[in-house]
């Protein structure tokens, strides 16, 4: 047995490169289902990541793809101009706002829900929560701001109809309008649409806490708050951890709870642009509309290069202080 | 007073289903208020007062609805493009997870490799722009339906999910001298319907309220969405603008407004109709979601 294998091993190449092609032949229609995929992922998702070249370039439209290639390099003028825009400041600040925003309310939603979600007992009530819940995730953003004017506008909107009739404020509140109320809607309004959908990832952490833990607790007097602290939340630390790193590797896009990009554009407008204004929509303005595709690259890139740092360094710092991470 | 621990239960179990009873009550009743006011006669919703039920009942907004090229129109390419779009992206995903799905597959880890670069970095709105743009795909149906053809998220459930298929119906299909793509369709997908069935309700779900790549890549009006439509409202009606304005646009009692409203419900109808049966896959969904990170 183990002449033999020496044996082959000596013949080995030539042997191994026709066994090669005799596989490779067996799988050949295997490799053309494959293939096909590879070639979309190269037109759709590999060539827009050298087209990031163009932020380093002055690249014009009408050149096409080669243009990226071809057209002049000027190094870092695009991302100075950004940084010498005079909305440059005003734009960072609302989209680090928005992302902090969501950090601090919308991501612990969701594990505050399922923790109440978990102390009811009444099983056909917590379904009903439940299924309610998560509806909104599945409702476009358009159909939520939708909704939003029909409650929150000035001249039609309930609330204020409402608030109005019962004499609470002798003024329509301006809330879809006036920018120190922006951070509020958009932030609101993520909560409201996912954190029913975010709540099942939790409540499936909780339901996978062994009911022992409960029982013997029970036994040693503990009281529900300290059964929720010292073992419901200690039971659902792997996956928090988990879910906030993803957060914060998308957040500047809106993190799990929804597109910061669809709220600025949706909720954003003439009166509340000094803090609806975001990156994504700036690029899109200056990129899309105005057909300053260089600089609005640019300005995507900044946003991109931050985001993968963000994500790997949270997954470093939540392996060296938790033990869980991502990869 | 020192309450016992079974007051002190109580209490709190009262506190959390009256917390929760209005939670809920906030999510359901903004659907219920858009229901209603679709119902409601359009130049008198602008009064308001309408909270429970409709005051003035009304079809008027459904009719005018149908009637209306623009809104007409964009409802059609939507139901089009959800069709087209969950079609394509459910096969041409399945016939690629299906040649990944071999274990024995030659360059499998190099394959793996491109599709999880893929999945975590992307070039941006702006290259992508060009690239549709050299593709001659702005402008048309198209850049709805290929550039959504292949889902690599659902591309790695899918890998998962055929490689448990046992092997073995798949052997006595070779036997026969059946060809690869014959077992696919005649064996592979017909046991595959759970899957077929996630994927279709979440790529369908995705195409019905999209409107980003309407707003992105297409100029012709004949194009548009339906979601695209009512973020035109939206947007327009967010700059200010009174009721007076919205109520000069009326005709027979219909609204911009109640037209938009009507809408809002059309729009997210069959979303409530196929939620029973996105719920029971959902769950799954998100947990192999979790998963993949």
């Amino acid at each position: 047995m183990e002449l033999d294998t020496r044996v082959t091993g000596i013949k080995g190449k030539t042997e191994q490169r026709t066994q090669f092609w005799k596989r490779f032949k067996k799988q050949k229609t295997l490799h053309l289902f494959v293939g096909l995929g590879m070639i979309f992922l190269l037109v759709f998702a590999y060539t827009p990541m050298f087209g990031i070249l163009m932020a380093f370039k002055q690249y014009s439209i009408s050149t096409g793809i080669k243009g990226i290639f071809t057209s002049e390099w000027v190094g870092l003028k695009h991302f100075k101009e950004f940084f010498n825009d005079y909305q440059f400041g005003t734009i960072v600040r609302n989209t680090l706002a928005l992302s902090l925003l969501k950090i601090l309310f919308a991501f612990p939603a969701p594990i505050l829900l399922a923790i109440l979600l978990s102390e009811v007992k009444n099983l056909k009530f917590k379904r009903f929560v439940q299924t309610i819940s998560y509806l909104p995730h599945f409702i476009s953003w358009v159909v939520v701001a939708g909704i939003a004017f029909a409650f929150l506008s000035t001249d039609i909107g309930m609330v204020n109809r409402a608030l109005l009739g019962l004499g609470i404020i002798d003024k329509p509140l301006d809330i879809l309008t006036n920018p120190k109320y922006f951070w509020g809607l958009a932030t609101g309004s993520a909560v409201w649409k996912e954190m029913g959908w975010w709540t099942i990832i939790f409540l499936a952490a909780i339901a996978g806490i062994n009911p022992s833990l409960y029982e013997a607790a029970q036994i040693d007097g503990a009281g529900r708050l300290a059964r929720i602290r010292h073992i419901t939340f200690p039971g659902m630390k792997g996956t928090i951890v988990v879910v906030l790193i993803l957060t914060i590797g998308s957040i500047l896009g809106g993190g799990l709870v929804g597109s910061n990009f669809e709220q600025a554009f949706l909720f954003g407008n003439s009166i509340n642009n000094p803090t609806s204004e975001i990156v994504q929509t700036y690029a899109f303005k200056v990129g899309l509309r105005d057909g300053r595709f260089s600089y609005a690259a640019a300005i995507d890139l900044i946003q991109s290069v931050i985001s993968v740092i963000l994500i790997f360094s949270s997954n470093y710092i939540a392996k060296r202080t938790s033990g869980s991470s991502l990869f | 007073m020192q309450l016992s621990q079974k007051q002190k239960d109580r209490i709190m179990d009262t506190m959390i289903y009256a917390l929760l009873a209005i939670l809920t009550l906030s999510m359901l009743y903004p659907f219920y208020y858009v229901l209603i006011l679709s119902f409601n006669k359009g130049t008198d919703s602008l009064l308001g007062g309408v909270y429970l039920w409709p005051r003035t009942f009304s079809f008027e907004n459904y009719a005018r609805f149908l009637d209306d090229p623009h809104w007409y129109r964009a409802f059609l390419v939507t139901i089009m493009r959800t069709l087209a779009g969950t079609a394509l992206g459910v096969l041409f995903t399945c016939l690629v997870a299906y040649g990944l799905s071999h274990r024995d597959l030659l360059f499998r880890k190099g394959y793996f490799t491109v599709i999880i670069f893929a999945m975590y970095f992307s070039g941006g709105l702006i290259p992508y722009y060009v690239v549709l743009r050299s593709l001659g795909l702005l402008n048309t149906f198209g850049v709805y339906v290929i550039p959504s053809m292949l889902s690599t998220f659902f591309l790695l459930i899918a890998i998962s999910f055929f490689q448990e298929i046992p092997s073995e119906l798949k052997e006595s299909a070779y036997m026969d001298g059946a060809t690869e793509l014959v077992i696919f369709y005649r064996i592979i997908l017909p046991v595959s319907m759970p899957l077929i069935a996630t994927m279709s309700l979440f790529l369908g779900v995705g195409q019905w309220n999209s409107w980003l790549d309407s707003a992105y890549f297409v100029q012709s009006e004949g194009l548009r969405t339906l979601a695209f439509r009512m973020m035109e409202v939206i947007n327009k009606s967010n700059a200010p603008m009174d009721a007076i304005a919205v109520a000069n646009s009326a005709s027979a009692g219909v609204t911009s407004y109640s037209l938009q409203v009507a809408a809002m419900v059309i729009s997210i109808a069959p979303i409530v109709c196929v939620y029973p049966f996105l719920q029971r896959f959902f769950i799954q969904g998100i947990m192999l979601g979790s998963v993949k990170g």
